[in-house]
């Protein structure tokens, strides 16, 4: 149990999937913007990052390892990738139309996500057994919400103040990201 | 020729991958801790980005459109599997330096982008000087960026130490906080030139590029 | 219905391609691959190991088949003057976050452990990521591999404190080493001679 609720902060706060491993970085600063489609790209982030864990995680288990294809990793992986970010579009379509409304628009920006991606990565190259890979999917996506959200938040007051025209939009995002990431530096001392 | 020359150098500075269409952020940030590691990932992303475009360019009439992108993310990954496998044979510390980032470019916009807005629509040659072209402007932007923060993070470049005596280094640039913020203020200063530029010609100032999702080609392709 | 076979052919066609390219290409780099691993992730801790040597145990590395068990493991030797002087081989262990490779040395002479090193390992930075460090590895150098115990298990080594699965782990590790270079003594003999 300790084990799990580390790994969770982990991810979550310390190794922020975004803020300290730079993954995921396009969406980060890209859907920003407003609060309410940061929180439906972070969900959707949520959503196919523990699917898509569970699944590379099942591909690499019993179907490349056995047969001695390691090295087709990252062509299996991206393929799985997208054929469920398809598969998953056309599902939520035809049966939960509201959650297809709530996040429809941003499942097609998730194939080329790399922190879905990332995230899969890393739970192979750390060797997780299938439960860890799946709750580590969770945290770190959990970790890319909150920072999404946050960030949101901040740049929606910047758009009612004052800012120089040259460091309007992405440069001031990215300033911002920098000085939050700085603030989760303060959880490393942590565990 | 004047056209081929006009499509590789547009990726120099016009429309330069990084900083101008703001594409494929996470490796500029992530491997940007030292000029070496910048300079070998944009290697790796010449390999692939021109290999992809001229494959993409030559099947680009046998492939029906409903499945194009999937067969462009089956090209760039095995381009990207082939990068793995040759730096894992050649050069493996720096592929051990770039971990996970090296599988991750198969995700990188700008693959995929280019491979939709140009290579898709363009034949062979010209698509080669685009990926030539954008590959080497977005090899030298993470060179400069990480020659940037190993400057000022370390007070050496790649790997040699140029710093004079008495130099802190500032050890907050060669962490994450510090490739975010100056990423930052290199776009910063990118907007202010283009509008000291634009103010030159008498035109009004315009605001810098605005980065969303939609701006790299596979995905706005929904 | 005539698109839809045209974009099966189509893709399979291309999977199938890169499928064989890349599988060419594997073959190709495979031998390299495996040196450069050798060189960078082995060799390191190789030196730290084995002791008084003129030879290059990466080159005169060999494989044995493993007594009890179907993989193979490599044995790298280290000679002077054309003898045998010691061994070393990399085994893992059951570490806090994965696997931990140690490499053990051998003094072929004694039988005493010659060194240990680390070569990967996932454990937690600052705690059991110390097993790496030279204060852990440097207490096996010339034990005998009956004394490469916890003291906790009447053996020689203090384990680091906060970190008994990982320091355990390392030292079954040892313990394990020992056994399997026993077992294979009589084909090192008729190899190395």
């Amino acid at each position: 149990m300790q084990e799990y609720f580390l790994l969770f902060i982990a991810a979550i706060f310390v190794n922020n999937i975004v803020l300290a491993q730079y993954l995921g970085n396009c969406p980060f600063i890209g859907t920003s913007k407003e609060t309410s489609v940061a929180i439906g790209m972070g969900g959707a982030v949520v959503f196919v990052a523990v699917m898509a864990a569970a699944i590379t995680w099942l591909v690499q288990e019993y179907l490349l390892a056995p047969l001695g294809l390691g090295f087709l990793q990252t062509l299996a992986f991206i393929l799985v990738i997208a054929s469920l970010v398809q598969f998953v579009e056309m599902f939520l379509k035809k049966m939960v139309p509201p959650l297809y409304k709530s996040l429809g628009i941003f499942l097609p920006l998730i194939t080329t996500n790399c922190a879905v991606m990332g995230i899969a990565l890393i739970c192979q190259r750390n060797e997780f057994g299938f439960v860890k890979a799946v709750a580590f999917a969770t945290a770190s996506g959990l970790g890319f919400m909150l920072a999404l959200v946050v960030l949101a938040g901040i740049r929606e007051k910047l758009e009612i103040r004052r800012v120089p025209r040259a460091m309007r939009g992405t440069p001031v995002g990215l300033v911002m990201a920098g000085l939050m990431s700085l603030a989760f530096f303060a959880f490393k001392g942590m565990i | 020729m004047n056209k081929l020359w006009k499509e590789f150098s547009k990726g120099l500075w016009k429309d330069l991958p990084p900083f101008k269409l703001v594409l494929g952020l996470c490796p500029v940030l992530a491997v940007t801790s030292t000029a070496e590691n910048g300079f070998g990932m944009g290697m790796a992303v010449i390999f692939v980005l021109t290999l992809s475009n001229l494959l993409v360019s030559l099947v680009r009439n046998l492939i029906p459109a409903k499945v194009r992108i999937a067969c462009f993310i089956v090209i760039a990954a095995s381009l990207v599997v082939a990068v793995e496998l040759l730096m894992q044979a050649y050069v493996y510390p720096l592929y051990q330096q770039l971990g996970i980032f090296v599988p991750l470019i198969v995700v990188n916009c700008i693959i995929l982008g280019r491979a939709e807005a140009f290579a898709s629509k363009n034949p062979p040659l010209p698509a080669i000087a685009d990926g030539l072209g954008m590959g080497i402007g977005f090899t030298m932007s993470l060179t400069f960026l990480g020659g940037l923060r190993e400057f000022f993070g370390h007070g050496q470049l790649f790997g040699h130490h140029v710093a004079w005596a008495g130099f802190e280094p500032v050890s907050f640039m060669a962490e994450a906080p510090g490739a975010f913020v100056s990423l930052g203020l290199l776009l910063c200063a990118m907007n202010y030139f283009t509008n000291l530029q634009r103010k030159r010609k008498g035109l009004a100032p315009i605001d810098g590029p605005t980065h969303d999702c939609g701006s790299c080609g596979a995905c706005g392709s929904k | 219905m005539k698109e839809m076979i045209k974009m099966m052919v189509v893709l399979s066609v291309i999977c199938g391609l890169s499928g064989l390219t890349l599988a060419a290409l594997k073959n190709a780099t495979e031998a390299r691959i495996e040196e450069q691993v050798l060189t960078y992730v082995q060799a390191p801790s190789l030196t730290q190991v084995l002791h008084d040597y003129d030879n290059n145990p990466i080159k005169d590395r060999k494989k044995f088949a493993r007594p009890g068990a179907e993989d193979e493991i490599t044995l790298f030797p280290a000679m002077k003057d054309g003898k045998l002087t010691g061994l070393a081989f990399e085994i893992f262990g059951k570490g806090y976050g994965g696997n931990i490779g140690v490499m053990v040395g051998f003094d072929t002479a004694s039988g005493n452990l010659s060194g240990i090193g680390i070569t990967t390992m996932k454990e937690t930075p600052g705690i059991g990521a110390r097993i790496a460090k030279h204060g852990f590895t440097s207490q096996f150098k010339g034990l005998s591999p009956g004394r490469a115990r916890l003291k906790a298990h009447n053996g020689d080594i203090d384990a680091i404190a906060g970190a008994t699965i990982s320091s355990t782990g390392t030292v079954t590790a040892v313990q394990e080493a020992a056994k399997l270079f026993d077992a294979l003594k009589p084909e090192i003999a008729k190899t190395w001679p």
